[in-house]
C-alpha cells in the first residue's frame, strides 16, 4: 500500500477514536453536556444551522470579509514591500512603522477599527487587512532583498533592462514567496473578520460565537469551531493546488 | 579588438587592481591566470560593464549586446525550463518569442541536449545546466565571450567534452574569447595568448605568453605536443612566485 495513503488511514483512525472516546465519555455521564456537549449533539447543532439555513448570512458575511480582507492585503502588502525594498527611501520610512506593527498583537486594534469604520462590513476587512498586509509586507520586503543577485547579474549582462528583471526575475521569486505565506495569510484574514465581528457585529460567525458564548450554548460553538477549521482547510486545499500549479519548477 | 587600458579597480578604500592592459585581439582566444584573490574576476565585470572601475578605460568595437558573459555559476533562472532559458537570452536582444524559441531547441541539440529542453534546471545535472548556460549565450551569436571559471565546478570527463564542443564553435565562428581561470593546463590547452595577473592588492600584469600551439586544437590532444610542457614549466613557475612574493 502507498505509503501517504497508510499515513492518513492511521491519523484518520486516531481522529475516530479520539471522538469515539469523547461519545463514550459524554454518554457514561462523565461529562457536563452544559461545558463539554458530545460530539452527535455538536454535530446536529452544525447539521441544524444548515438544515434551517440560519447559517448562511453569516457564513456570506464572515467570507466576504476574510476574502476582502486577503485581498486587499495581499495587494497592500505587496505593493508596499515591493515599493520599500527598491526604493531605499521609502524603505528606511516603511521599515520601523512595520515592525512597530508588527510588534503588536494587531488584534487589539479591533475596538478602534469599529469606532472608525462602524459595526458593519468595514471594521472586519480593515482588522483582516491589517493582519494580512504586514505578514505579506515583510515576506515581499525581505524576498525582494534576498533575490539572487547571480541571476540578476545574468539577466542585466544578457541586456535586461529594469522592466526585464522585474518580469523575469523580481516576479517570480515575489510569487514563490508570496504564495509560500498564502496558507499563513488565509489564516490571518479569518481570524481579523472572525475576532472583528466578535467585538462588534450583528451578522457573521464571529458574532454568532460572541451570541453562544452570552447564552451558555457550547454545543453551537463547537459547531461553530468546526465549521470554520473545515472552510479554512477547503481554502488551504485551494492554495495548495494553486501553489503547485504555479511553482512546478520547484517540483 | 577588445583593448583594457590602464585599468584601476577598487572595492571603497582596497584598491585591486591598478595599471591593467591588455588586449584581444578579433578571433582570438586570450586566458587570464593568476594567484587567488588577485582580482581576476572583478576585471572580466569591469569589462562587460557589472563593476565600474575607477581609472582607465575599456574600449573595443564591440557593441553590448555582442558579448556574451558566462559565469561560474550557471545562473539559470529556476522558473523556466532549459529552453525558455536560452530563448531569454534571444528575447532580450529582440528576438520574436517563437523564433526564439526554435533557435534555442537547435542550440540545445547542438550541443548535445536533445529531449532535455522542457526540463527545469533543478532536473539537469551540473554538466547539462552549464550547457544551457553555454547554449544561452551562444545562440545570441556574440561575437566577444567573456568567460569566468565556467567550468571549474564540473568533473573531469564533462569538463574536457564541455571545453571541446566550445573550443570547436569558438573557432568555427571566430569568436574571441577571455577566460578568467587558474588552470594553467587549460589555459595553455585552450589560448593563443595568456596573460599572468600579478598577486594584489594592486595587481598588474606580470606576464604575457604566445601559445604558438596548431589550430584547429583539440584541447586534449595538444597537451602532447612537444611545446606543450616548457611553455607550462615556464608559466608555472612564474605563477608560484607572483604566490609566493604575497607570503612573504
Amino acid at each position: 500500500m502507498n505509503r501517504r495513503l497508510w499515513v492518513g488511514l492511521r491519523q484518520a483512525a486516531g481522529l475516530a477514536a479520539v471522538v469515539a472516546l469523547w461519545q463514550w465519555a459524554a454518554d457514561a455521564g462523565h461529562l457536563n453536556p452544559l461545558y463539554m456537549p458530545a460530539p452527535s449533539a455538536v454535530a446536529a447543532t452544525l447539521v441544524q444551522l444548515f438544515v434551517q439555513g440560519t447559517i448562511w448570512p453569516h457564513l456570506w458575511a464572515t467570507f466576504s470579509a476574510a476574502l476582502g480582507g486577503l485581498v486587499i492585503g495581499l495587494a497592500i502588502g505587496t505593493v508596499l514591500g515591493a515599493a520599500a525594498a527598491l526604493t531605499p527611501f521609502l524603505g528606511e520610512l516603511l521599515e520601523p512603522v512595520m515592525i512597530g506593527l508588527n510588534a503588536v498583537p494587531r488584534v487589539v486594534l479591533a475596538p478602534l477599527f469599529v469606532i472608525w469604520f462602524g459595526i458593519g462590513l468595514g471594521s472586519k476587512v480593515a482588522l483582516a487587512v491589517i493582519l494580512v498586509a504586514v505578514l505579506v509586507f515583510f515576506t515581499v520586503f525581505t524576498g525582494i532583498r534576498g533575490v539572487d543577485q547571480k541571476l540578476v547579474e545574468r539577466v542585466v549582462t544578457l541586456g535586461g533592462r529594469w522592466r526585464d528583471l522585474l518580469r523575469e526575475v523580481y516576479l517570480p521569486s515575489v510569487t514563490a514567496w508570496v504564495l509560500g505565506n498564502l496558507k499563513v495569510a488565509v489564516g490571518f484574514a479569518f481570524t481579523g473578520a472572525v475576532v472583528g465581528e466578535f467585538v462588534a457585529a450583528t451578522r457573521g460567525l464571529g458574532y454568532l460565537l460572541s451570541f453562544a458564548q452570552s447564552s451558555y450554548n457550547s454545543a453551537l460553538m463547537l459547531a461553530l469551531v468546526a465549521l470554520i477549521m473545515g472552510f479554512v482547510l477547503l481554502i488551504f486545499a485551494f492554495t495548495g493546488w494553486l501553489e503547485r500549479r504555479l511553482l512546478r519548477w520547484r517540483g | 579588438m577588445l583593448r583594457v587600458k590602464d585599468l584601476a579597480l577598487s572595492y571603497g578604500a582596497t584598491p585591486v587592481l591598478e595599471g591593467v592592459n591588455l588586449d584581444v585581439p578579433t578571433g582570438k582566444f586570450v586566458s587570464l591566470v593568476g594567484p587567488s584573490g588577485s582580482g581576476k574576476s572583478s576585471l572580466l565585470r569591469a569589462v562587460i560593464g557589472l563593476q565600474k572601475p575607477s581609472a582607465g578605460q575599456v574600449t573595443g568595437d564591440f557593441d553590448a549586446g555582442e558579448i556574451g558573459m558566462l559565469f561560474q555559476d550557471d545562473a539559470l533562472l529556476p522558473w523556466r525550463n532549459a529552453e525558455e532559458n536560452v530563448a531569454l537570452g534571444l528575447r532580450l536582444k529582440g528576438v520574436e518569442r517563437g523564433s526564439a524559441i526554435a533557435t534555442s531547441r537547435q542550440w540545445l541539440t547542438r550541443l548535445g541536449l536533445y529531449g532535455l529542453s522542457e526540463r527545469w534546471p533543478r532536473q539537469l545535472s551540473g554538466g547539462q545546466r552549464k550547457r544551457v548556460a553555454l547554449a544561452q549565450v551562444l545562440a545570441r551569436e556574440p561575437r566577444l565571450l567573456l568567460m569566468d571559471e565556467p567550468f571549474a565546478s564540473l568533473d573531469a570527463i564533462v569538463r574536457a567534452r564541455v571545453t571541446g564542443d566550445l573550443v570547436r564553435l569558438v573557432e568555427q565562428r571566430g569568436i574571441s574569447v577571455l577566460l578568467v581561470t587558474h588552470d594553467l593546463e587549460e589555459a595553455l590547452a585552450l589560448s593563443d595568448t595568456i596573460y599572468l595577473l600579478s598577486h594584489g592588492p594592486r595587481a598588474q600584469i606580470a606576464g604575457r605568453y604566445d601559445v604558438n600551439l596548431p589550430r584547429p586544437r583539440d584541447p586534449m590532444t595538444v597537451r602532447a605536443h612537444p611545446d606543450f610542457a616548457p611553455l607550462l614549466a615556464r608559466l608555472w613557475q612564474d605563477l608560484s612566485r607572483e604566490v609566493g612574493g604575497r607570503a612573504a
